[in-house]
């Protein structure tokens, strides 16, 4: 293609440059002074939020990898009754966000929570609080984040294991190896690139956390990140403790890309591919395989909708008390215009980088897709400070009015963060979408005269229908889930599922947040089932 | 007299690499088919899609109807080029039928009453009516070239260039469309650059051929000329149909070699007697005579259905092709002898120093 000056990579830069701006804000915090909070906790808590978020960051990867590897290997080789189902089923646990899956696991199991109230009623009266096992704390937070966040290895690691060929596992055969040592052997390592993605993204979500470990009370650099902009007003300081997690999360983030640059390698098979024939089990252990992925649907879907459903049900008043027309249309107006904004911004850039097939916007590029793993924390944070910088520094000195308050508790302030936050979603999704057009097809179109514009929207856009389409679908479900930002950035008085889900349970009132929580988990898991027809659908071509 | 298309100077680059250097080559009247010749990676796509305004040049200037499409200031965009280019991969709009593909060029020009050709002649010609209906993605990489070919043919350009345009349709196919393009295009009157790699293809379909070599153009000439008359020693190692042997120049119309004695014919190029020149030796300079005296050990015989090429090992190690028509009373077996006519005559003697 040519290389020249253009409209399209003036756009795209501007895009991938505006969504760079939360990195250069928080790295430009080491040259700011702080208050003496930085002081005070560099001598005492600094060192505890470093170890609860690694030991957070273990044992989610850990449990997460069982599960998630296991249910996958499950499904995907053998069948068994309802492994069909159970296919699509247990992604549903994106549905539930940690935090209301705290809620969940702190109302079942309290002091005369729901499983008290089972066991008096089956057994009668007694001292069942004293055996009802506690999930507080760090354990707590460590289950709602392995149930909620599992799904991103089941649905990664379930893709390769579909790639891989029965000649694979033949060739396990022809050299004797025995199931249990050909799954350790051949089918693991070769799915290797795909759990090492998975793994990653829970590794971020769950160093990004902030609903579930500030219920549970866990001090991490996350809410560390929270309580010195809140507590202390010292946004250098929020900038500073970033800047340390940012880096943590970078090095995951090189890590998740260079195994994808694997995985696609192992994903491009041409020739030789033969369809896997499942295996029929039958026994025990066709009974041991649906147990397993049995419990993983229940602990992770039907235990948090059934407990937010119960409580839904004992406290009706709660319903009636909820405007939830309201609610429902706030989420559902901000993950649609978010989508929108987010769709038609990522298209533009996407094309932008491929006419222009420049180094520099390539690198931007590559940097502006990274605000994916910012914890919505610091991009909030992130947003406010630089909102502050630019209306000090440079719209006062014009002589300008305040432009705070078009930014702050805004609607337009909360979409510029959510599309800080989701841009890399909405242009990766669009990347892998464009990756499948031939740049032949491009000049195909400029030799039967088709100008750049034309081009882009009569055959770029149509053809990307169908990703569009799943990637709104997938914004949407985050959104919907989505808690710090809302919560920092939202007008005044405008609610959301999940923040009013928050609200009440900050007040101790959690049978209050039960409510909110079982329309959020509703409306997400009808986004998941319409979602998981496309993913579906695309891993099976 | 002005030329219909023309490349002045030029360089070919592509990624900051020059591919091709200083090249000109000139097409005097439209309807005319070139053929580019080379080995794959030389730079044969790379002009092509310089031509087609894909790529920019570096010197000298490219012209269409006298206009300047490129050159180092100017840079016509592809669209505004009238140029169509078919591409060797596929380049059909995936979400789109292949029959929509192909009315897309119909689009381009539709007033254009000077070639006037209708979707149906073109389905026909192309034997594409089958696959009308489906889509890329479900049509073989054959299909997907000429549906390709399709497309850029009912554009009516004033410059079509192919790229390879049949290295993927089966052989059986081949030779028929090869045929029928070439009765269209001289038909519509569609001025043509191709690029291939099968020298048997551009003769026959090239007005003018071109040899692509050491990024360079060795030879730009008819083919008839590039084949029998090749003019340096990467030509003719480069279509790989023939041999040197060493000879002395004896007269002006005749050459003595050791083995084979003396070889008379019309020097091409003037050499002073006594010169030690290479002398190319092709299939067909050679006949065969069981009678003659001149016999040579048979190392290697291939059967090309309508003929044969034996190959002879001479006392000194040389190995010469002779072409032997396949309805020739017998054949010769390894390590026989055959016999060569003396004394040769070549028509053309194409010697190098």
């Amino acid at each position: 293609m040519t290389k020249k000056f253009n409209i399209w990579f003036v756009l795209s830069f501007t895009i991938s440059l505006f969504v760079c701006i939360p990195i250069i804000t928080v790295f430009s915090s080491f040259f700011q002074n702080t208050s003496n909070y930085y002081e005070v906790l560099k001598d005492t808590f600094l060192i505890e939020y470093i170890l609860n978020s690694l030991t957070l960051l273990i044992l989610v990867l850990i449990f997460t990898f069982i599960l998630g590897t296991g249910t996958a290997y499950l499904v995907s080789f053998f069948k068994f009754p309802l492994s069909d189902f159970f296919k699509w089923a247990l992604i549903l646990s994106f549905a539930v966000p940690p935090y209301i899956y705290a809620y969940s696991l702190t109302a079942f199991f309290d002091n005369y929570g729901t499983a008290f109230t089972i066991l008096t009623n089956l057994l009668g009266d007694g001292e069942y609080n004293k055996i009802i096992p506690k999930f507080n704390g760090m354990f707590g937070a460590v289950l709602s984040m392995t149930f909620s966040l599992f799904a991103y290895v089941f649905i990664l690691s379930r893709a390769s294991f579909l790639y891989q060929s029965q000649n694979l596992i033949d060739l396990g055969k022809n050299l004797g190896f025995s199931r249990f040592k050909s799954f350790f052997k051949i089918i693991l390592p070769a799915a290797r690139p795909a759990i090492v993605a998975g793994l990653s993204l829970v590794a971020m979500e769950t160093l990004a956390e902030f609903g579930a470990v500030d219920f549970f009370s866990i001090n991490t650099l996350t809410t560390g990140i929270y309580n010195s902009w809140i507590a202390f007003d010292d946004l250098a300081f929020a900038n500073r403790i970033a800047s340390f997690l940012l880096l943590f999360i970078f090095s995951l983030f090189i890590i998740e890309n260079l195994s994808r640059k694997k995985a696609k390698y192992h994903f491009n098979i041409k020739g030789g591919f033969k369809q896997k024939e499942k295996i029929k089990l039958k026994g025990v252990k066709s009974f041991s395989a649906f147990l397993f992925c049995f419990f993983v649907f229940f602990m992770s879907f039907i235990f948090p909708l059934s407990q937010m459903l119960y409580w839904t049900i004992k406290f009706p008043e709660n319903l009636f008390d909820l405007q939830i027309v309201t609610l429902s249309l706030n989420t559902l107006y901000l993950a649609l215009l978010s989508s929108v904004v987010l769709i038609s911004f990522s298209l533009i850039s996407n094309y932008g980088n491929r006419v222009t097939n420049n180094k520099t916007l390539n690198i931007l590029s590559t940097m502006s897709i990274s605000g994916y793993a910012i914890p919505g924390v610091i991009l909030a944070v992130a947003f406010i400070t630089f909102i502050a910088w630019f209306d000090n520094t440079i719209i006062k000195s014009l002589g300008f009015l305040s432009i705070k308050k078009v930014f702050f508790g805004s609607i337009l302030g909360l979409v510029l963060v959510y599309f800080i936050r989701f841009y890399s979603l909405a242009f990766n999704g669009i990347k892998s979408g464009y990756e499948k057009i031939n740049i032949a097809v491009d000049e195909s179109a400029y030799m039967l005269g088709y100008s750049k514009r034309k081009t882009f929207l009569n055959i770029h856009v149509p053809f990307l229908r169908n990703s569009l389409l799943l990637i709104v679908i997938l914004i949407s479900l985050e959104i919907i889930r989505e808690l710090p930002i809302t919560l920092i950035l939202r007008p005044f008085n405008f609610e959301t599922f999940a923040t009013t889900a928050y609200i009440s349970a900050s007040e101790d009132l959690l049978e209050a947040a039960a409510v909110p929580s079982l329309f959020l988990i509703l409306i997400a898991s009808i986004f998941i089932i319409i979602a998981s027809k496309y993913i579906l659908r695309e891993h099976n071509e | 007299m002005n030329n219909f298309f023309e490349v002045e100077n030029v360089d070919f680059v592509v990624g900051g690499n020059t591919k091709v250097k200083n090249m000109s080559f000139s097409i005097e009247k439209e309807g005319d088919i070139v053929c580019l010749l080379g080995p794959s990676g030389i730079g044969k796509t790379t002009i092509l899609r310089a031509i087609a305004g894909l790529e920019k040049i570096k010197n000298g200037h490219i012209k269409l109807k006298g206009k300047v499409l490129s050159s180092e200031k100017i840079n016509i965009e592809p669209e505004n080029r009238n140029i169509s280019l078919a591409f060797q991969e596929n380049s059909l709009f995936p979400h789109y039928s292949v029959k929509k593909n192909i009315l897309l060029g119909a689009e381009k020009n539709p007033d254009n009453k000077d070639k006037k050709v209708s979707f149906n002649e073109i389905v026909d010609l192309l034997d594409i009516s089958k696959i009308l209906n489906q889509y890329p993605h479900q049509i073989s990489a054959g299909e997907a070239q000429r549906a390709s070919l399709a497309r850029s043919l009912l554009s009516k350009p004033d410059l079509l260039l192919l790229d390879e345009p049949l290295s993927n349709v089966d052989q059986s196919h081949k030779e028929d469309i090869q045929e029928k393009i070439k009765k269209l295009l001289a038909k519509l009157k569609i001025t043509t650059i191709i690029v291939t790699h099968d020298s048997y293809e551009a003769f026959y379909l090239g007005t003018k051929c071109g040899i692509i070599l050491n990024n360079e153009l060795k030879q730009y000439d008819d083919p008839y000329n590039v084949y029998h008359l090749p003019n340096s020693i990467e030509v003719v190692n480069f279509l790989n149909r023939g041999i040197l042997i060493p000879a002395k120049v004896t007269s002006p119309k005749s050459l003595e070699n050791d083995e084979l004695g003396t070889i008379t014919g019309n020097f091409v190029k003037p050499f002073p007697l006594g010169a030690n020149v290479k002398l190319l030796i092709q299939p067909e300079d050679l006949e065969h005579d069981d009678k003659s005296n001149l016999q040579l050990q048979v190392v290697d015989r291939k059967f090309r259905g309508t003929n044969f090429i034996y190959t002879l090992k001479t006392m000194k190690n040389l190995l010469l092709p002779v072409f032997v028509h396949s309805h020739h009373i017998h054949q010769h077996d390894l390590e026989e002898k055959f016999g060569i006519k003396r004394p040769i005559h070549i028509e053309h003697l194409v010697c190098f120093n």
